[in-house]
C-alpha cells in the first residue's frame, strides 16, 4: 500500500516537507533490552541500552553489569556475557552442549540489572523452509518498476493459522535494514485479518526481496552477478504485531503517504519487571527458528 | 423559490416559503396586500380580495443589474433575527462564486469553510469538521440523497458542481425533527432546475476542470432540464510525461423536473462521478459516488403539502494491484443505501406550520470483496456483506406565540435493525485500550435481526425578540447508527462505512446552543450574531491502541467508545449590501474525547481540536464588470501524538512515550490569504448585446506562500545505516500546497 501511494507523488501533486524544530515533553529514561536471538549457527547478542530523549542522536547508552539468561523448558541454560562491547551480552552457540532450536521449546529471558528483575517468556515457532530463489527478467512496466532482475523465494505456509514470520532480505550479503525493508508476514498474508493460510505467500511478500533505491521511489532490480540470499525467522505473533507497530512508526518517508498515515502509537513490548511498582522495561525478546536460501543471478 | 417572504400587510404578518416554493397562508374573509419577495429580485406586490381559498403562484423577475440567472436564495432581510432557526448558515450559488478558489476552481465545500464553526484539518483531507465533530458525523444531501464521500481528489475539490447548485444550507445545531441519522451537521445541498423559458449552455476552461452545462425547457413552462458535467484534463496534458500512469476525476450532475399539473410536481435527480489513479495498464485505484432521487410533491389541498422521495446512494473504491492474471491482488468495497422517505408539510393556521414524516432507509455495505491470486492460486479473502434497516417517524411543529416568540418542537423517534451476517462474534476488553479478543457468539439465518436500537430524539428552539435584537436557545438530541472508520489523520477516499452492531453501540448526542443575533445600520446592512454550544457525546468511535483497520474481518475489536464534548462560541457580522460586502467569523472552541485505556484515561483533544478560527472574507464591486475577492484563515494548530523517547531495536529506531499521551502535541497554527478577480466581458458589441456572457477569473491561492502544516511526523533517517553507527531522528513538517498557486480560467454562459 505505502509502496505504491509513492508513484502518485510523482504525478504532479504539490506537496513539500521541511525539518522543524519541536519541543517535546520531556520524560524520565527508560531501560531498553533488544533481544532478538535465533537458532542459527553464529554469536548471538542481547543488547541492554537507555532510551533517549527523542532528538538525541548519538549512540543509545549501553547499560553494564547485568546479569542475562535465556532458560528453556527443556532445563537448558544460556548464560549472555558483556564482552568487548559495553551492553551487548554475547552466548556463542559453538561453546555450548545445547542448542537453540527444539520448535516449540518455550523460552525464558531473566534480567538482573540494578537490582530490579526482568522477565519475558517467547516460544520458538515453526518456519517454512524456502524451496527456491527464483530470478525473473521484466520489461519496464512503471516508473516505479523499471527494466532488470526481480527476484522473488518460493515457499509455503503451512497449515494452521497463527504462523507469524520475519522475512529478511540480503542483498550482495548485505542485509537489508531499512525501515522499508522490514517486510512481516501472518501466515501467507500481511494481517491477522486477511485470513490467508496454508498457501503460498502472496506475491506483494514473494516481491518484498527487491529492495528499494536510496529515494524510496523505485526499485532496484537485479544485476548478473548480484546474490540474493532470503531468510525466514518464525516469530510469537505478539513479536508480529510489535514489528507491525514498529512498521507503522518508522516506514515515513512523508509526501503523500501522510494523509493515508496512522497516528504514532507506543509499540508494545514482552518484558516486564518482576516487581510490580518497579521500573520499566521496554524493548522485545522473541527466539527464531530460521531458514534460508539464497542465489546467485548469472546469465 | 425557497424562503421567499410572504408578507400580508394587514396582519404585519406572513410566512415563508418552504423548500419546494411552497407557501400558505390562512387569513379570514377581507382584502389584503400581500407583498411577495426575494433578496435579489423585485418584490411583487398584489392586492387580493379573500372571499373563498385562492392559489396564487407567484413568479418573481431579478432585478434589473442582476445579470445572472442564477437563482438566489434569499431572505427576509430581518430573517437573521426574526426567524427561529439558529446555528444555520446559508451559502448562495453567486456567493460561492465570489469566493477566491484553489486553482480558480470555485467550491462549494470550501465555500463553507468559511462560516463559523466550520474547519477541515487540511487540504489533504476529504471532509469538513462542523462544532468540534468529526468528518463522519455530516450528513450531506444533494438533493435529499445522503453522499458518501462528498471529495474529489482528497479533499481538494467537492462532488458538486458550482454550475447545478442552487443553494447550500448547513445546519450545525438546532436540528428540526425533519433530519436525523448523524451527530454534527446536516449538509442540505439542493440542486438548480432547469431553466424553463429558455435554452441556456454554460460552462468554463479552468486550470483543473472543464465545465459545461446545458439547461433548457422539456416542454415550455411545465418541464426542464439540466445537465453539468465536468472532467479534469491535468492528466491529457501530462500524458506524455507520465506514460501509462494517469490520474483524472470527473462527474455528472443531472436533473428533470415536470410539473404534471397544479397539483403534482416530479423531480429527477442524479449524480455520477469517479477519480481515478493509475499506475499503470493494469493497476491503480478508483472511487466514486453515484446517487440517484425521483421525488413527486403533491398538494393535498390549500394547506397540506407533501412530498415523496425515493432514492439510491452508493459510494464504492477499489484497488488493482498485479501484473497479471496469475499474481494479483484485486480489493473493491461498497456501501449502497436505498431510501423511502415521506413528508407532510401542513400549514395549521398563520401560527403553526407541522411537518409530519418520515424516513427508511435499507444499507448494504460490502466492507470488502477481496481476491489475492498468487502463482495463479486464486484465495478469496472478502469480508462478511453486513445489512441493515434505519427508521424514522417525527413530528415537529413551529409555532409563532406572539410578535416577539416563536417556538418550534419536535420529536424524531429513530430506529437501527442489524442483520445478514451469519457468524456474528462478541467481543471482550483484555485490557481497556487495546485490541478486543473475539469470542464466537452464534450463527444466524439471513434475515433474522442480530441487533435492534431504538432512539427518542427531541428537538426544541425558541426565539424571543428583544428590541432590534433576538435571543434564541435550542436543544437536541440525535442518534448516528452507521459510523466512519478511519484511522488516519485526516479522513480519505478508502475509509469505510460500519453500522452499529451488537459490539458498536450508536452514537447519541445532545446539544445546547444560546445567541443573540442583532442586525444593525439603515436597511439593516450589517447581520451580527453571537453563539454558544455545548455538546455531550456517547459512544464516539475511537481506535485500539495500533488499530490494524485495513481489511480486517474483525475490525470491531479494533474499535472501542467513549465519550465527547466539545463547546465554542461563535461571532459572526456580515455586510450584506452594497459595493464592500463579506464577513468576517471567529469561533473559539474545543473539541475532546476520554475513552478507557487511552491517555491515561483523561481528556484529551481530538485529531481536528482546533482553538482559534478565524475567517475573512470581502468582495468588491469595482464597476459593472469588475469585482475583487480577498479571503483571510486563520486556524490554530491541531494536535497529533508525538513521542518522547526513542530507543533502537534491531538497528531501527521507535519513539516512545511513557506517559502514553494521545494528541499531545499542537502542530504549527495555519494562515494564508488568498485573493481573486473578476473580469466580466464587454456585454456590448457593435451596440448590440452580446449573446455570451463571459467573465475572466484571476485568482492566487496562498499568496504569501505560506507552507501550512498538514501533519508532523517523526522518523528516523530512511536511509542504510552501518552497524555501529547512530541514526538520526528528526521531527518533519509536511505540507500540501507550499507555495502561492496562480490560476486562470473562463466561464461563459449563453
Amino acid at each position: 500500500m505505502k509502496r505504491i501511494a509513492i508513484i502518485v507523488l510523482a504525478s504532479g501533486l504539490l506537496g513539500c516537507e521541511d525539518p522543524i524544530d519541536v519541543t517535546l515533553e520531556e520524560a524520565e529514561p527508560v531501560l531498553v533490552v533488544d533481544a532478538w536471538i535465533n537458532n542459527k549457527p553464529e554469536l548471538q547478542i542481547i543488547k541492554l541500552s537507555m532510551a533517549q530523549p527523542y532528538f538525541d542522536s548519538s549512540l543509545p547508552p549501553p547499560v553494564s553489569g547485568a546479569t542475562v539468561v535465556v532458560s528453556s523448558s527443556a532445563n537448558e541454560t544460556f548464560i549472555f556475557e558483556e564482552r568487548n562491547t559495553p551492553g551487548d551480552y554475547v552466548w556463542d552457540p559453538s561453546t555450548s552442549a545445547n542448542g537453540i532450536g527444539e520448535i516449540e521449546t518455550e523460552y525464558q529471558l531473566q534480567i538482573e540489572v540494578n537490582d530490579e528483575i526482568y522477565v519475558s517468556i517467547s516460544q520458538i515457532n515453526r518456519v517454512p523452509t524456502i524451496d527456491s530463489i527464483k530470478f525473473t527478467f521484466k520489461e519496464e512496466l512503471n516508473q516505479f518498476q523499471p527494466e532488470g532482475y526481480y527476484g522473488e523465494f518460493v515457499s509455503a505456509d503451512p497449515r494452521g493459522e497463527g504462523d507469524t514470520y520475519w522475512i529478511k532480505t540480503f542483498k550482495n550479503g548485505i542485509y537489508q535494514n531499512r525501515p522499508f525493508d522490514l517486510t512481516i508476514a501472518y501466515d501467507a498474508g500481511f494481517s491477522q485479518g486477511g485470513l490467508i493460510d496454508g498457501v503460498v505467500f502472496i506475491q506483494p511478500l514473494q516481491d518484498s526481496v527487491n529492495p528499494l533505491n536510496e529515494d524510496l521511489d523505485e526499485i532496484v532490480p537485479y544485476e548478473i552477478g548480484d546474490s540474493l540470499y532470503v531468510e525466514i525467522h518464525s516469530i510469537t505473533n505478539d513479536a508480529f504485531f510489535f514489528l507491525q507497530e514498529l512498521q507503522i512508526q518508522t516506514q515515513r518517508d512523508g509526501g503523500f503517504d501522510e494523509i493515508f498515515a496512522e497516528p504514532f502509537e507506543n509499540v508494545p513490548s514482552n518484558i516486564i519487571n518482576a516487581d510490580e511498582n518497579g521500573e520499566d522495561i521496554i524493548g522485545y525478546f522473541n527466539v527464531a527458528a530460521v531458514s534460508g536460501s539464497g542465489r546467485k543471478l548469472t546469465e | 423559490m425557497i424562503g421567499a417572504t410572504v408578507l400580508v400587510k394587514e396582519i404585519a404578518g406572513g410566512t415563508t416559503a418552504n423548500v419546494y416554493g411552497y407557501y400558505s397562508v390562512t387569513l379570514p374573509p377581507g382584502t389584503y396586500t400581500v407583498e411577495f419577495s426575494y433578496i435579489g429580485y423585485n418584490s411583487v406586490v398584489q392586492t387580493i380580495d379573500l372571499t373563498t381559498n385562492r392559489r396564487l403562484d407567484v413568479e418573481l423577475k431579478t432585478e434589473a443589474t442582476e445579470l445572472d440567472e442564477i437563482v438566489v436564495l434569499g431572505e427576509d432581510e430581518e430573517a437573521n433575527v426574526t426567524s427561529v432557526e439558529m446555528s444555520v448558515s446559508k451559502l448562495d450559488a453567486k456567493t460561492i462564486q465570489k469566493i477566491p478558489a484553489f486553482l480558480g476552481e470555485v467550491d462549494v465545500l470550501r465555500s463553507i469553510q468559511l462560516l463559523p464553526g466550520v474547519s477541515s484539518v487540511g487540504e489533504g483531507s476529504s471532509g469538513f469538521n462542523v462544532r468540534g465533530g468529526n468528518v463522519g458525523q455530516n450528513l450531506v444531501l444533494l438533493d435529499d440523497a445522503p453522499v458518501y464521500n462528498s471529495s474529489h481528489l482528497f479533499g481538494f475539490f467537492s462532488v458538486f458542481n458550482p454550475d447545478a447548485v442552487k443553494d447550500v444550507k448547513l445546519i450545525k445545531g438546532g436540528v428540526p425533527a425533519n433530519y436525523g441519522g448523524r451527530l454534527s451537521s446536516i449538509l442540505d445541498v439542493r440542486m438548480k432546475e432547469g431553466n424553463s423559458k429558455k435554452r441556456e449552455v454554460s460552462g468554463g476552461v479552468g486550470t483543473v476542470f472543464s465545465r459545461l452545462a446545458v439547461q433548457g425547457p422539456l416542454k415550455k413552462d411545465k418541464a426542464s432540464f439540466l445537465v453539468a458535467g465536468r472532467r479534469s484534463y491535468v492528466d491529457i496534458l501530462a500524458a506524455p510525461f507520465t506514460g501509462d500512469a494517469t490520474l483524472y476525476f470527473y462527474d455528472l450532475t443531472t436533473k428533470v423536473n415536470y410539473n404534471l399539473d397544479e397539483k403534482n410536481r416530479l423531480f429527477l435527480s442524479g449524480y455520477f462521478g469517479r477519480d481515478v489513479f493509475r499506475f499503470d495498464e493494469r493497476q491503480g485505484f478508483d472511487w466514486g459516488n453515484l446517487t440517484g432521487t425521483l421525488r413527486w410533491n403533491h398538494l393535498f389541498n390549500d394547506r397540506l403539502f407533501s412530498n415523496f422521495s425515493f432514492f439510491v446512494s452508493t459510494y464504492d473504491y477499489g484497488f488493482a494491484f498485479g501484473e497479471n492474471d496469475l499474481d494479483k491482488f484485486d480489493w473493491e468495497s461498497r456501501i449502497l443505501t436505498y431510501t423511502f422517505k415521506p413528508y407532510f408539510n401542513y400549514f395549521i393556521n398563520t401560527n403553526n406550520e407541522l411537518l409530519i414524516g418520515g424516513e427508511s432507509t435499507l444499507y448494504d455495505f460490502k466492507p470488502a470483496e477481496a481476491v489475492a491470486v498468487s502463482d495463479g492460486l486464486v484465495t478469496d479473502i472478502s469480508l462478511d456483506e453486513k445489512w441493515s434497516i434505519e427508521n424514522a417517524l417525527y413530528i415537529d411543529n413551529t409555532q409563532k406565540v406572539n410578535n416577539k416568540l416563536t417556538l418550534k418542537y419536535g420529536l424524531r423517534f429513530s430506529s437501527f435493525h442489524y442483520f445478514g451476517v451469519d457468524s456474528v462474534y462478541n467481543y471482550e476488553t483484555i485490557e481497556p485500550g487495546f485490541r478486543q479478543q473475539q469470542t464466537f457468539f452464534r450463527s444466524f439465518d439471513n434475515n433474522e435481526i442480530i441487533k435492534s436500537y431504538y432512539t427518542w430524539e427531541p428537538r426544541a428552539s425558541v426565539k424571543y425578540q428583544i428590541g432590534k435584537g433576538s435571543v434564541k436557545a435550542s436543544y437536541m438530541r440525535t442518534a448516528q447508527y452507521i459510523h466512519l472508520v478511519s484511522n488516519t489523520a485526516a479522513s480519505t477516499p478508502i475509509d469505510v462505512w460500519t453500522p452499529s452492531t451488537n459490539n458498536i453501540e450508536p452514537q447519541i448526542g445532545d446539544q445546547w446552543a444560546l445567541g443573540y443575533f442583532r442586525n444593525f445600520g439603515r436597511g439593516n446592512d450589517i447581520e451580527a450574531s453571537i453563539e454558544g454550544y455545548y455538546r455531550d457525546n456517547r459512544n464516539q468511535v475511537e481506535y485500539v491502541r495500533g488499530a490494524d483497520i485495513f481489511l480486517n474481518e474483525f475490525l470491531e475489536g479494533e474499535l472501542i467508545a467513549g465519550d465527547g464534548r466539545a463547546y465554542g462560541l461563535e461571532f459572526s457580522v456580515k455586510k450584506n449590501k452594497g459595493d464592500l460586502t463579506g464577513w468576517i467569523s471567529y469561533t473559539l472552541g474545543r473539541s475532546e474525547l476520554k475513552v478507557d485505556g487511552i491517555n491515561r484515561n483523561e481528556w484529551y483533544p481530538t485529531r481536528f481540536d482546533q482553538t482559534h478560527n478565524l475567517k475573512v472574507f470581502g468582495n468588491y464591486q469595482l464597476n459593472d464588470r469588475t469585482s475583487f475577492s480577498a479571503n483571510f484563515t486563520y486556524v490554530s494548530g491541531a494536535p497529533v501524538t508525538a513521542p518522547t523517547l526513542r530507543f533502537v531495536q534491531q538497528g531501527l529506531v521507535a519513539g516512545y512515550d511513557p506517559l502514553e499521551s494521545r494528541n499531545n502535541l499542537r502542530i504549527p497554527a495555519t494562515h494564508r490569504l488568498d485573493l481573486s478577480m473578476i473580469i466580466q466581458m464587454k456585454r456590448i458589441k457593435k451596440g448590440k448585446e452580446r449573446k455570451n456572457k463571459d467573465e475572466l477569473v484571476l485568482s492566487l491561492y496562498n499568496v504569501y506562500g505560506r507552507r501550512n502544516p498538514f501533519s508532523v511526523f517523526f522518523s528516523q533517517d530512511q536511509g542504510a545505516v552501518n552497524l555501529g553507527s547512530p541514526v538520526e531522528t528528526e521531527a518533519t513538517r509536511f505540507s500540501i500546497v507550499g507555495a502561492p498557486v496562480p490560476s486562470i480560467s473562463y466561464n461563459f454562459k449563453f
